[in-house]
């Protein structure tokens, strides 16, 4: 496990604290994702994906129940978080756009993201790389919710298709 | 415009898709995450849905800056680690523990077992006892939650052989990871030796290749960091009742829950 965490544990914990936003949090869920794993390890289903993949989806799961659980969607119309995610939303643009264009490494995965749409390229980022809810990519986007879910639905379909 | 959210059941074979892709992406509402990942429990189509799609956008991870833990971070995951192995209550819900709970440090000596791994580890010799668990579920699946693991190695080369599961303390499984090869003229023989014994007990001869279920109940029950081994001995096993010959695997017990 020790080995383990030393090799993966920096992306562990960016992968957490890009979701959560809270560092404290962030390592709270890669030190129960650490036991989590540890003690489920015989319970891991080789044919579902690799051993790499299952630990990462353990990490994402995590914190994605963690914001979502504390609603943090739910506070969209809150003044206050408005005005943070407006920041954030700036930030994460450019943050996003930049570690994109960086990273040639993501194999097909890049070449069937480039063929979005910017914008539903983006929706897919923000959820999975920031863990945002349909919600908070409507704002980021200044898009409407009905639209960013569609775009969402569709963009999976989209990628499904162009993965295959 | 706003787009309906589809119904959770019974969806049509191209929503699981969608259902799943959007789990995976992290968009779906809370409510939404739970009542799937109930449903995921039972439903082999929507597993393999979401495996897929977890496959699908793990390079995405790689977007995410890596932030380098502080160090007291992994004194934390270790002392939990210990206390999961001291109290597998604690260890059985570590999703739903309050990530804000405190948790009590206790001191064992788990990590010093976990030694074993290290003074036996070639890089990802981890990885390879995380594999030989997946191996060992998927061609022995047990009801019961594995008690002991052993990863037996070749000495030399530390290539893992066969791994030593123990479900309850008075029975184990030995299960091969390959063929190990044995010279005509001789023979596999399991031997085991907890910390305070003498010398190693027989647990006897050992087809190679083939699983094989002993039980323990003229033993004292198993021990953590118990060693077990295999030696190559005559074809009727050792004529002196220890071991003669070369070790071809050895191994510790190391306690899983």
């Amino acid at each position: 496990m020790h080995r383990l965490y030393e090799q993966e544990g920096a992306r562990l914990l960016g992968v957490a604290l890009r979701i959560v936003r809270q560092r404290a949090l962030a390592e709270d869920i890669v030190h129960d994702a650490c036991v989590n794993i540890w003690t489920r390890a015989a319970n891991f289903d080789a044919s579902r994906g690799s051993a790499r993949g299952w630990i990462y989806s353990v990490v994402r799961n995590l914190a994605l129940n963690a914001v979502r659980d504390a609603g943090r969607q739910v506070d969209v119309d809150d003044t206050t978080t408005q005005a943070l995610e407006a920041d954030m939303s700036v930030q994460a643009y450019q943050e996003v756009e930049e570690a994109f264009e960086l990273n040639a490494s993501l194999g097909r995965l890049q070449h069937c993201l480039e063929g979005l749409d910017p914008a539903r390229r983006h929706c897919v980022l923000h959820a999975y790389v920031d863990g945002c809810s349909h919600g908070e990519i409507a704002e980021r986007l200044g898009a409407p919710l009905g639209t960013v879910k569609a775009w969402i639905r569709r963009s999976l379909a989209s990628l499904r298709e162009c993965m295959a | 415009m706003t787009t309906p959210h589809p119904a959770a059941p019974p969806p049509p074979p191209d929503d699981l898709q969608g259902l799943a892709g959007e789990y995976v992406l992290g968009t779906l509402p809370a409510a939404q995450r739970k009542t799937l990942e109930q449903r995921m429990a039972t439903d082999i189509a929507l597993q393999q849905a979401v495996a897929e799609w977890e496959a699908r956008l793990l390079p995405l991870t790689q977007l995410a800056e890596p932030v380098t833990p502080p160090p007291a971070l992994w004194a934390r995951i270790d002392r939990s680690l210990q206390a999961t192995s001291a109290s597998p209550a604690d260890a059985a819900a570590p999703q739903r523990t309050s990530p804000k709970a405190a948790r009590k440090p206790l001191a064992s000596h788990w990590w010093n077992h976990l030694g074993l791994w290290r003074g036996l580890a070639g890089s990802g010799f981890a990885m390879a006892a995380v594999l030989a668990t997946v191996l060992v579920t998927r061609t022995a699946p047990v009801a019961a939650p594995p008690q002991f693991m052993v990863v037996l190695v070749a000495p030399q080369d530390k290539a893992p052989g066969w791994v030593v599961q123990a479900s309850s303390p008075r029975q184990i499984s030995l299960i091969p990871l390959g063929v190990a090869e044995v010279p005509a003229d001789k023979a596999l023989e399991f031997w085991t030796k907890a910390d305070g014994w003498s010398g190693p007990v027989s647990l006897g001869l050992v087809q190679p290749g083939q699983p094989l279920q002993i039980p323990l109940d003229k033993l004292p029950p198993l021990q953590p960091n118990q060693l077990f081994e295999l030696t190559l001995e005559p074809p009727t096993g050792s004529p002196i009742g220890k071991p003669t010959g070369p070790i071809q695997f050895i191994g510790r017990a190391v306690k899983v829950l």
